[in-house]
């Protein structure tokens, strides 16, 4: 069921996706997509569709309805009559399916579907028919799935009317209880946007446009910047390019009503003729009810703006691995140094105890980490062992932070960068910084005194002594030592760029679609993955090597590996532009933050979405995992951090403070600080310990996902640094926990 | 400071717009490259849709060939990424095949060659040398391919190396290339040429010494190709 682009093929294409929704029981799926949920929740009234019992019957009276609706819009009345006789339709059966118009609840749902077939068929038969006119202009769209889309929208009250239902729903919601008034306060956005679409889809254009003059300015403050769109948006035309606007269409708007609230709603608009309303409600909400108190305000505005609602309940559930792997037991090489020979014993997991030490003590399985053959990962190289071992001996050097052991803060400013810089990262034991530039170059730079050096040319290469000790250090080329290398390669701005933890390539996602795998041994390209068309806009190497992942304007997330050319795991559900991706320490699970203001956790090794985790106003820009895998924070572009429980997949804390986009968040190397860089030129470290020891989840948080967040953000911020007119585009803790800040001076 | 008297209609339509839009903060230069581009995409279409009114032997533009124009000129141009569940089908089973084990390491993990950057992407001209003592060989232009690498080295055929540059007969080049530059590796190198030997290093980097060689070297390789192929520990001073 592929969406193919062509004219032949559509018409068929068009029968075979309409075929599948006629056979749904439900009869209100819009979309044919069998991976989607479709079904309502149990407590909405379950709409008694048209049982069909036989697709092929189903689509032969689709065929059949269709041509008698389009031979009746033409007059044909004798043939309408001939042709029904002849096919044996029973009148009733023909009146009640063809009609557009509201009618009972129940088989308004099926006429809307049936009216949304019949306006696909009808362009499929007059597309057959040669110099008819169609009706409709669905003979011009070239994408099956956008007619079926919008299909959706064929079924029409009387446009007049809209603004009347509209108005009366809000005053009934004004009316009720205060304790119910918040959370059906909730229905007011999803239902204005999708009256407004359906009057301008059906060319209602002056009716549309009152109708959002009348009760735009009543939405949520954080919807604005969605209304702003939809006001550009005055004819159909204007629907068919705006995949985010298709998207919304499609999906269900998730909306958590406690179960008296809901039955309010209910009991209301079945009362009154208001039957447009419902149908609405029916097809492109999905209401998830919930036993318990209804929520206040404030717990609902904390959890709602995304452009799908909210989370559903059973989104969050699954399991979630989020430990750490246990590190490998790394056997000391015979050269020990000093601070080796003090500890007596050669047992490989020696060293200063630590609080989460990296040769676990613990032999056994921690029960919430992934088994380490969960996911194939590479094998240590001794390079990497000797990697480790120098990790191990950095962090015993660490420098423990708290709220009263500030970390310094080096910063690094680019300069003469004229608002070009696009990316920022540096490695993990930040010996070198690169950078991505809007003029499509990648700049490596050395942040200790070692310069850079690439490896000889072949023919040098030949001339050296290979057996003697430093055979590492010959093979490079002096000659050409640099403070800095330039990559030259892509076609477009750099957006995301990444240094594999064994220091040996960099990854670089660009504007022009591709990632590039450039080596930092020869500072040439490697590889360039093509599977974007579209730019890509974050990019991250695995905690692990080997993986990477990277988003882009696709909406979707990749999970590749360095030595296929093809992505190993496509992550497809945001609804709009994949801005930022971050692996798990475990490399497990990857996080993806979007443009529809909400962050997913995906799961690499079946590519589910393991969790949705809403309540951001504006695209997502920034995450980071805590160091223990157990939270995770994120920034966006309303000048908040959230804080995540992975585990239980709700919100658990909320810090105000910046003004102005979010760019970056680094969780110290403990854990105990978190560090937020943002546009308003300051970098805010916060206390991370603090704000996830006052977790108190009882059970009744859990399973319904209420959240009690506490206004502490004044007591959780430790400091404030401001710097001269340099947005912070990222943030580093190098090992022994100095916090490294980088950006590009802008005067 | 002479701020100009009036701004021209097209630049306040364009102001006029962005208000519309709701975007109050911009930069001057955003107004410039508005209307540069609306002039592009304007002047596009109009030229396409009077193509197409010329092909349907119409007298005038009319609205259906502007419609025709945009619409061809919005899925070449402006296409929007694939539409959602067309997504999700793919992800379904892209994202059913389990992940590849990994093998052992055995270099650095990368794609089969053909999807790598690594290979060369250019061939060299060798450059035209002034003064060579043995001109008269010059002017035998030993070209045909297979020939050079098949036949057994000869003296005339190291000759030819530097001079002639015949692009078109690539491989002849590179071959010789191989015979006059690689000693180390060409320990039977004096009875073949086509000694393409196990070259353990990149290709472009052989191309970078090949510059180097020809370059520099030129007068060198046309009185001593008779020798050097016989003594290697002289060429490879000589690099």
């Amino acid at each position: 069921m592929a969406a193919v682009q062509g004219g032949l093929v559509d018409s068929e294409e068009e029968k075979d996706i309409k075929a599948d929704p006629s056979s749904d029981v439900c009869g209100n799926s819009n979309n044919a997509n069998d991976a989607k949920p479709v079904s309502n929740s149990p407590g909405t009234n379950a709409p008694p569709g048209p049982v069909k019992t036989s697709v092929e019957t189903a689509e032969e009276q689709q065929t059949l309805l269709a041509v008698l609706q389009f031979l009746r819009k033409n007059n044909l009345s004798e043939s309408v009559e001939i042709l029904r006789r002849e096919a044996g339709l029973p009148e009733d059966l023909l009146d009640h399916k063809g009609s557009d118009g509201p009618g009972s609840g129940a088989s308004t749902v099926g006429g809307g579907l049936d009216g949304g077939d019949t306006t696909t068929l009808l362009s499929r038969v007059t597309a057959a028919a040669s110099g008819v006119q169609a009706p409709t202009k669905a003979t011009s769209d070239d994408q099956p799935d956008v007619s079926v889309v919008l299909s959706a929208y064929s079924q029409q009250g009387d446009p007049n009317l809209y603004a009347v239902y509209y108005s009366d729903l809000k005053k009934f919601i004004e009316t009720v209880l205060d304790c119910h008034r918040a959370e059906l306060s909730q229905v007011f956005y999803p239902l204005f946007v999708h009256m407004y679409l359906e009057l301008v889809y059906n060319n209602h254009e002056n009716e549309a446009k009152s109708f959002f003059q009348r009760f735009s300015g009543d939405q949520e403050c954080y919807y604005e910047n969605d209304l702003r769109v939809l006001s550009s948006l005055t004819k159909r035309e204007h629907m068919r390019g705006n995949e985010t606007l298709l998207d919304f269409r499609t999906s269900k708007f998730v909306l958590r009503i406690s179960r008296d609230s809901y039955q309010l709603l209910k009991r209301h608009l079945q009362e009154r003729q208001n039957n447009q309303i419902w149908n609405i409600i029916q097809e492109h909400l999905y209401i998830d009810i919930f036993d318990g108190m209804p929520r206040s305000k404030s717990q609902i505005d904390a959890m709602s703006g995304s452009l799908a609602g909210e989370a559903k309940r059973d989104a969050n559930k699954s399991k979630v691995y989020y430990g750490l792997l246990k590190e490998p037991e790394i056997e000391l090489p015979l050269d020990d140094e000093d601070e080796e020979a003090e500890n007596e014993e050669g047992k490989p997991k020696k060293k200063k105890p630590k609080k989460d030490s990296l040769g676990s003590k613990s032999k056994k399985q921690d029960p919430n980490a992934p088994t380490q053959t969960r996911i194939p990962l590479p094998e240590l190289k001794d390079s990497d062992k000797l990697d480790k071992i120098m990790y191990m001996k950095e962090s015993t050097k660490r420098i423990r932070l708290g709220p009263e052991t500030l970390p310094s803060i080096c910063f690094y400013s680019f300069l003469n960068a004229y608002q070009g810089l696009t990316a920022v990262d540096f490695t993990d034991d930040s010996s070198l910084i690169a950078g991505g530039f809007a003029d499509s170059t990648v700049r490596v730079w050395s942040v200790t005194p070692k310069k850079l050096r690439k490896v000889k040319s072949a023919a040098d290469l030949n001339l050296i002594d290979k057996e003697s000790d430093d055979v590492l250090e010959r093979i490079m080329d002096e000659k050409t030592a640099s403070e800095s290398k330039i990559l030259y390669g892509h076609s477009g701005p750099v957006y995301g760029i990444s240094f594999s933890p064994d220091r040996n390539y960099l990854l670089s996602s660009s504007e022009d679609g591709t990632i590039r795998l450039w080596s930092l041994l020869t500072f040439t390209c490697l590889v360039g993955y093509k599977g974007h068309n579209y730019p890509v806009w974050d990019t991250q190497f695995s905690p692990h090597g080997y993986y990477f992942i990277s988003g882009g304007h696709d909406r979707v997330a990749r999970l590749w590996a360095t030595d296929h050319y093809q992505p190993l795991r496509i992550f497809a559900g945001h609804l709009a532009d994949v801005t930022c991706t971050r692996f798990h320490p475990n490399s497990n699970y990857v996080a993806t933050g979007s443009s529809d203001r909400t962050i997913r956790l995906w799961d690499v090794v079946n590519g589910n979405c393991v969790r949705i985790f809403t309540g951001h106003k504006g695209p997502i820009h920034a995450l980071a995992f805590s160091p223990n895998g157990k939270f995770l924070a994120s920034g966006a572009t309303d000048g908040r951090v959230l804080l995540w429980d992975i585990g239980h997949g709700i919100m658990v804390g909320e810090l105000k403070g910046h003004t102005e986009t979010i760019y970056s968040l680094r969780f110290s190397r403990d854990g105990e600080i978190l560090a937020s860089g943002s546009m308003d030129n300051t970098v805010r470290l916060w206390d991370s310990m603090k704000a996830f020891d006052d977790l108190e989840t009882d059970d009744f948080t859990a399973t319904t996902g209420h959240i009690h967040l506490q206004d502490n953000s004044q007591e959780l911020l430790l400091g404030t640094y401001t710097t001269k007119s340099t947005p912070v585009i990222h943030l580093h803790f190098t090992r022994r926990n100095l916090l490294l800040a980088a950006g590009a001076y802008n005067p | 400071m002479s701020a100009p008297k009036t701004i021209p209609k097209d630049a306040q339509v364009m102001m006029q717009i962005l208000k519309d839009m709701g975007i109050t903060e911009y930069e001057p230069r955003v107004i410039n490259q508005m209307l540069e581009f609306t002039y592009r995409y304007v002047t596009t279409i109009i030229e396409d849709a009077k193509i197409y009114s010329t092909h349907a032997k119409k007298s005038t533009v009319d609205a259906d060939d502007i419609k025709l124009a945009i619409q061809c000129r919005m899925d070449q141009s402006f296409t929007s990424p694939p539409p959602r569940d067309f997504l999700l089908e793919v992800a379904r089973q892209k994202n059913q095949t389990p992940l590849p084990l990994i093998k052992p390491y055995t270099g650095p993990r990368l794609p089969p060659d053909r999807y790598c950057l690594t290979a060369p992407n250019y061939r060299l001209k060798t450059v035209h040398k002034k003064v060579l003592p043995s001109a008269g060989r010059i002017s035998v232009p030993r070209l045909s391919v297979g020939a050079v690498s098949s036949r057994p080295s000869t003296p005339t055929q190291g000759s030819s190396v530097p001079s002639v540059s015949k692009v078109s007969a690539p491989v002849s080049l590179s071959a010789q290339r191989f015979t006059v530059q690689i000693p180390s590796a060409q320990s039977h190198a004096p009875k073949t040429t086509s000694a393409t030997p196990p070259v353990l290093m990149s290709s472009s980097l052989i191309g970078q010494k090949t510059l180097l060689m020809t370059g520099g070297g030129g007068a060198l390789s046309q009185s001593d190709s008779l020798k050097r192929k016989h003594d290697d520990s002289e060429d490879y001073d000589a690099m």
